[in-house]
């Protein structure tokens, strides 16, 4: 127990210690969390554009009744089962919005509003009137747990040791996820810019629309244990944001997006270690730390680089009345 | 006044768009009711008529953007999806986001995707014939430009490049001119005209009267149904205009709006609004 | 679409139904039965009884007035913004004694959300970022500086007593008399601000330009607005929950919204719902002992959406549907009515009696379904049989006739046709082969006054475009 909030910077335990005492553990950790935050960033960069920012977060709330049920119907914490749980969550979050939307004249933020929260509501009340049934406990839907990740069941291959299981499972969302991008770059491209256009190019704007919103699904799922429902959004939203405020082109951003991760993940990691906070919260402080200096610093769209051109412009404007 | 249909067209010698007794409602607001139409091959079309007459609407209505409630569209004698390679589109400026992370050129080459097909990346060739329609509007030297940097005319004249790299035979332009400068506007008409020259079937969505039959040999007047249709000469005349922009049809909107909202809502009183 | 996202919401509210059984089940658990709970927790005879839902009261009660205007203004998910925001003021707030001090967290919370609420209008002013990420962003960084704060919180000596996880999923019991305190003197405030400044408040959110034009400081009511709603966040989240509160502030005003078309019954509307879905959440809540109060609050308030949405009288989907086919009905009947017309106008309005077997063939339909059609338009007094036999049963032969109201709608049917198809031909220049399909379905809308303005536009005519006789007024009278 201790007494103060921020206790002593000691370079030598928040830096050092992590890579020779608890090496293993501390790459695990750090790994996991820079599939996590890499993984929703790339998927994020196209929901940042398609500005399904909130849909985003309506779908992390609602996967809990959805992963609470499918965890009750087959007992098991297995991640199949969990996997289809959250996308039929997903895909029923979308369509009871778009109910909602159709069936009467409630306007889609307040429609989102009242969809998420009633499903994370039941999800809630699952949680907690079978808590002696379920593993998942609040502090999990919270904010998650990758200081467990290590813990975990390692997963074997021909005989070898792998990682963890949550890490291979992310791992493999995660190249899944590049796979998708290099398949279908162009067309989220088109339809992401201009609907209207891709439909002329016959290539159906809806089709990718359900599909990014069912491969978001899946991603929030994968990342949810590990940094909680509320933080999935900040790690799928500020890789995105902050590399958007730094560049013009979208290949340029996504790989901006995914350098930003891996800062999250190794400086979040020492920063929760110094505080003994929670590692999400840790790098989602990182988060907001480096969209805070990219915002005000930033070469071209920084508030710096505004003010300064304002006061130019006023400089110029001024002496002629 | 208004051109029937000619019966029983081979694919071959479709025309580049027809349209029979096209009826499009959106869920309360009716907004094109009968059209008829049919487009020759190698004209440029003028659609002109009031606000809410349903211009846009009706160039949606024919890339299928929209629900028809009665009617066909044919394209080069083929439903929309059928014929998508042979159309090129430009959406009206507001459409897009400018601030998306692209440069000129980048939109350019979407122009190409169409041909492209899944899992391919746009080639060395592709970009080239980007490259050759962006100077072809006078616009190679903003190529790398991100496009929010672009002033309202140059931001037209990529989507005109881009529709050029579509390569297609018939061109849907809603509102090219809207907001561009007049030296972007004498170059896109130059454009059109070059278009036509190849033969090429244009419709372009426009608002303004006084330039109007300069611009077009052909102009469809709309105002929730086809008003007049057909040379400009013929269809520009006073008695015409009148029927398209004055107030004599406000029965017509205000029965179609009754009906809707009783469709919808099952709305039991009498006549709605007035 | 529309038909699907029918059969989904239907669907929703089904399942709503076994989570409130299964809440209730919970509660017979314990030795009294459940209508003597309900009469020992609503005479609030238990001290913490009475805080509980005296509490659950007032923050709906807040909550539903001030959402209402959040959900009016297209700001719904701002309210969800500052719920999460509020967590690092929470946090702040209890270091700063130690404590659950209310007036402590109060302050630091309500110090967070503004500064929330107020980088969500910064980042979007000075960034090309659009309003969802940038809400995304401050709801999830905020949040997640709160995560950092509560952890670090719950590792210091103080922090078993905390309590601060009450304020991730709410409950009601752990409301005191300081905090019940702070929610009176926050429902006062709403009530006189919102009083006061009620036309201003409906001004800026109907169009703030508008207002701005009229001199009013749309800049000070919409942070004096944004004040009053974090007061209602922060005093809410011990209740309901950070993330579940935004839920209060949109659930029972989107409800409102569905039964009223004017902002002050919505008000009225929206808080009284506010104030149902807190008592219903306390007391099964209260029932179910130790689960958490916000989320029995958040379905309760779904739950009466969900009643709105499907039972609204304007704009519900049951009176609809049931609108849509009376309506049909009516459609149906209407075009028997003008069968039998232009049965009678082929004999040149000599027949007046028919045979229902002629009908059928006129219609085309079979003998069955036109016997029903003619029961319909008995029942409808439009119609009366000249059997002699009173029977059910009907055969080809059984004769009809129309009654005066029967002939008199008829006619107005017809007439409107044949109105309508002149009208397209000669004022809108249809093609006369376009007019007839739209005409068979017009002249079931068209209302007398849109008639009577057609006729005179037309000026008074006599034939239709196919040359027949449009029944005017006088021969509808008969």
């Amino acid at each position: 127990m201790r007494e103060r909030f921020f206790p002593d910077f000691d370079w030598h335990t928040v830096f050092v210690q992590p890579w020779t005492d608890y090496s293993e553990n501390s790459f695990w950790i750090v790994l996991m969390g820079f599939l996590v935050s890499g993984t929703c960033g790339l998927v994020g960069c196209f929901v940042i554009l398609r500005r399904m920012a909130l849909v985003g977060d309506a779908i992390s709330h609602s996967l809990l009744p959805g992963i609470t049920i499918a965890f009750l119907l087959t007992n098991s914490r297995d991640t199949l089962p969990m996997m289809l749980g959250a996308i039929a969550a997903g895909v029923a979050t979308v369509a009871l919005i778009e109910a909602i939307r159709h069936s009467s004249r409630i306007k889609p933020d307040a429609a989102i509003g009242i969809v998420f929260s009633s499903l994370f509501a039941i999800g809630v009340i699952l949680i907690s009137a079978f808590a002696d049934k379920i593993d998942l406990d609040a502090e999990c839907v919270l904010y998650g747990e990758l200081g467990f990740i290590p813990l975990q069941d390692v997963v074997m291959f021909g005989g070898m040791e792998i990682g963890p299981e949550p890490v291979v499972r992310m791992a493999i969302i995660g190249l899944i996820a590049i796979g998708l991008l290099l398949s279908f770059f162009k067309e989220m491209l088109v339809t992401s810019f201009d609907p209207g256009l891709a439909a002329s190019l016959g290539i159906n704007p809806t089709r990718y629309q359900y599909g990014l919103t069912l491969f978001l699904s899946v991603v929030i799922v994968s990342s949810f244990e590990s940094v909680g429902v509320v933080l999935v959004i900040a790690m799928i939203i500020f890789p995105g944001a902050t590399a958007l405020l730094l560049t013009d082109r979208l290949p340029k951003a996504i790989w901006l997006s995914t350098l930003f991760s891996a800062l999250y993940a190794g400086l979040g990691f020492h920063l929760a270690t110094w505080l003994e906070a929670s590692i999400a919260g840790g790098m989602t402080v990182i988060a907001g730390f480096i969209f805070g200096l990219v915002w005000i610093a930033a070469p071209d769209r920084g508030l710096l680089t505004k003010f300064a051109k304002r006061a130019l412009k006023s400089e110029i404007v001024l002496p002629n009345p | 006044m208004q051109s029937s249909p000619t019966t029983n067209l081979s694919s071959k010698s479709a025309a580049p768009l027809e349209v029979h007794d096209l009826t499009v409602a959106y869920t309360k607001r009716p907004v094109l009711y009968g059209i008829d139409l049919e487009i020759p091959k190698g004209s440029i079309v003028g659609v002109v008529g009031p606000n809410g007459a349903g211009k846009s609407t009706l160039i949606r209505a024919i890339m299928g953007l929209l629900p028809v409630s009665s009617g066909w569209i044919k394209v080069f004698g083929k439903p929309f999806k059928q014929a998508v390679t042979r159309v090129g589109y430009v959406p009206q400026r507001e459409s897009v986001d400018w601030d998306f992370p692209v440069n000129a050129l980048d939109v350019v080459l979407m122009g190409r995707y169409g041909r492209l097909g899944p899992f391919k990346r746009p080639s060395k060739a592709d970009k080239e014939i980007a490259m050759n329609c962006l100077e072809k509007v006078k616009m190679d030297s903003y190529a790398k430009r991100q496009i929010s940097n672009l002033s309202g005319g140059q931001q037209q004249r990529v989507f005109l490049a881009r529709a050029l790299a579509q390569e297609s035979d018939l061109y849907l332009m809603d509102e090219p001119f809207v907001g561009v400068d007049a030296t972007t506007e004498s170059a896109i008409i130059e454009i059109l005209r070059e278009l036509q020259a190849q033969g090429k079937t244009l419709i372009v969505v426009h608002h303004d009267l006084t330039t109007a039959p300069e611009y077009f040999d052909r102009i469809l007047l709309l105002n929730m149904r086809v008003v007049a249709y057909g040379k400009t000469e013929d269809v520009f005349t006073f008695e015409n205009l009148q029927n398209a922009y004055g107030g004599r049809l406000s029965i017509l909107s205000e029965v179609a709006l009754t009906r809707a909202r009783k469709k919808f809502d099952g709305d039991t009183r009498d006549n709605v609004g007035q | 679409m529309n038909r699907t996202g029918k059969q989904i919401l239907f669907a929703l509210a089904l399942l709503a139904l076994p989570f409130l059984a299964h809440a209730a089940k919970i509660g017979e658990i314990s030795e009294t039965t459940w209508t003597d709970q309900a009469i020992d927790f609503f005479t609030m005879q238990q001290p913490i009884v009475r805080t509980a839902l005296t509490g659950s009261l007032l923050i709906g009660f807040c909550c539903g007035i001030l959402g209402s205007f959040l959900v009016v203004r297209k700001l719904s998910l701002l309210g969800d913004t500052l719920s999460h925001a509020v967590l690092p003021g929470v946090a702040m707030g209890f270091l700063w004694n130690a404590s659950k001090d209310p007036w402590a967290i109060f302050v630091g919370a309500t110090a967070a959300g503004i500064l929330g609420v107020a980088l969500v209008g910064w980042i979007k002013q000075t960034t090309h970022l659009k309003e969802d990420s940038t809400m995304g962003m401050v709801l999830a960084g905020f949040y997640g500086v709160g995560i950092c704060m509560t952890t670090v919180i719950q590792n210091m000596a103080m922090g078993n007593k905390s309590g601060l996880d009450k304020f991730f999923f709410g409950q009601a019991a752990a409301l005191s008399s300081g905090d019940i305190e702070l929610l009176s003197i926050i429902a006062l405030i709403t009530v006189v601000v919102i009083l006061g400044f009620y036309k201003e408040f409906l001004v800026i959110s109907f169009d703030s330009g508008f207002a701005q034009a009229l001199g009013m400081p749309v800049k000070v009511l919409h942070y004096a607005l944004m004040a009053l709603l974090t007061f209602a966040v922060v005093v809410s989240l011990q209740a309901v929950g950070v993330v579940l509160v935004s839920a209060l502030l949109i659930t029972p005003a989107a409800a409102a919204f569905l039964l009223t078309d004017r902002m002050h019954w919505m008000l009225v509307l929206a808080a009284a719902f506010g104030m149902l879905a807190g008592a219903i959440g306390a007391f099964v809540s209260y029932l179910s002992n130790n689960l958490p109060t916000g989320p029995f609050i958040v379905l309760g308030a779904t739950g009466i959406f969900l009643l709105a949405l499907l039972f609204g009288p304007r704009h519900g989907l049951l009176p609809k549907m049931l609108r849509r086919r009376k309506q049909r009905q009516r459609i149906a009947l209407e075009n028997t009515l003008k069968a039998v017309f232009h049965l009678s106008e082929s004999s040149q309005f000599k027949d007046q009696v028919f045979e229902i077997g002629r009908l059928a063939t006129e219609r085309n339909a079979t003998l069955h379904e036109t016997e029903s059609e003619i029961r319909n338009l008995v029942k409808a007094d439009m119609a009366s049989r000249l059997d002699s036999r009173n029977g059910p049963e009907m055969s080809g032969q059984a004769q009809f006739e129309l009654t005066k109201s029967g002939w008199y709608r008829a006619c107005e049917i017809v007439r409107n046709h044949r109105l309508w198809e002149l009208y397209l031909t000669n004022a809108a220049q249809y093609p006369i082969d376009h007019v007839h399909d739209d005409a068979e379905d017009i002249e079931h809308h068209l209302g007398e006054e849109l008639v009577h303005r057609i006729e005179e536009r037309l000026e008074n005519p006599i034939h239709d475009p196919h040359g027949k006789l449009i029944p005017n007024r006088e021969s509808i009278k008969l």
